[in-house]
């Protein structure tokens, strides 16, 4: 049996969401995307063109190592809370269809200078509203540096 | 050894973009033919379904040759959960279709070497690739999906100031 019981959505969620991620710290952290015009060429393709991906601004979020590292070699985790409200904003901005699309696309986070890999995601939700997502990130090796 | 590389990707992209228009990804923003090399690509958490991955492992120079000869170890991943309008069952006939694809892509097993690195575009370089007959391995079921793994072996000789 279905059921029909009436529950009106509401904002509350997402904004007791964002006023606790600024008061647990409110950090501000960027999404590294895809330029709008992609490289098609071979060169983009094969690794010898810089991707040139652009960092797209999500505030508030919080972001904490989720283990210890335990054992030698074992990689640390950390995850990343981010507002709803923030990726709905650049979801309607980039005119994306979703925020699976958004980060679908990411090619990884920049937290403090520095770049972490998304391994996956979730979602909280009130009332079939979500109001926070959570990324599960680890730490990006450390990249050869050009020097120009 | 690079140039031989690019190449290989180059013509097995173009091939398969005639042989199947219809296998596409999007990936960095730009929709491109189904197949890509894992190492020039951001790191992924899993396989992406229904496109070839080219992953680079072994490597062997005979240089007892007057030009030195590299042979170069290409093993392709794909995977596939089959279609959603048939709920996966398909899964089966989609891995097959994939399997026929690779084979009319490596055939014929040559092509022209490239050098991608110029800034002029692309150059013809003095000598051709060539490439093993494919060894499929058997296929493994990994959850709703099947995966495979076909390895080639790509030959090239190196030539003067090559890296």
């Amino acid at each position: 049996m279905s059921d029909l019981s009436i529950r009106n959505p509401n904002q509350s969620a997402q904004l007791m969401a964002d006023a606790l991620l600024r008061a647990g710290g409110g950090m501000s952290i960027s999404l590294l995307m895809p330029p709008a015009a992609g490289d098609s060429s071979d060169a983009g393709q094969v690794g010898i063109h810089a991707p040139n991906f652009q960092q797209l601004t999500l505030a508030p979020a919080a972001f904490r190592r989720v283990q210890a590292t335990a054992q030698e070699g074992q990689q640390p985790k950390y995850e990343l809370l981010i507002s709803a409200s923030a990726v709905q904003q650049q979801v309607s901005a980039l005119q994306l269809t979703s925020a699976d699309a958004l980060f679908d696309s990411a090619a990884g986070v920049v937290i403090q200078n520095t770049q972490f890999l998304i391994e996956s995601r979730s979602v909280s939700e009130s009332l079939g509203q979500i109001y926070l997502y959570r990324l599960l990130l680890r730490e990006a090796h450390a990249l050869q540096m050009s020097v120009s | 050894m690079q140039n031989a590389k690019d190449t290989f990707y180059t013509t097995l992209r173009n091939r398969l973009a005639a042989l199947n228009p219809n296998r596409v990804m999007i990936l960095r923003g730009i929709q491109r033919p189904g197949i890509l090399v894992e190492d020039a690509e951001v790191p992924m958490a899993q396989m992406p379904a229904d496109v070839f991955v080219l992953r680079w492992t072994a490597l062997a120079i005979d240089t007892q040759l007057p030009s030195a000869l590299a042979q170069l170890r290409c093993e392709i991943h794909y995977a596939t959960g089959g279609t959603q309008s048939n709920s996966g069952l398909d899964r089966g006939r989609t891995l097959e279709e994939m399997d026929a694809e690779l084979l009319a892509i490596l055939n014929p097993p040559a092509s022209q070497k490239m050098n991608y690195v110029q800034t002029t575009g692309p150059t013809a370089m003095g000598t051709r690739i060539f490439w093993s007959t494919p060894v499929f391995e058997a296929a493994v079921t990994s959850r709703e999906r099947l995966t495979r793994i076909a390895t080639i072996d790509v030959f090239a000789f190196q030539e003067q100031g090559e890296l």
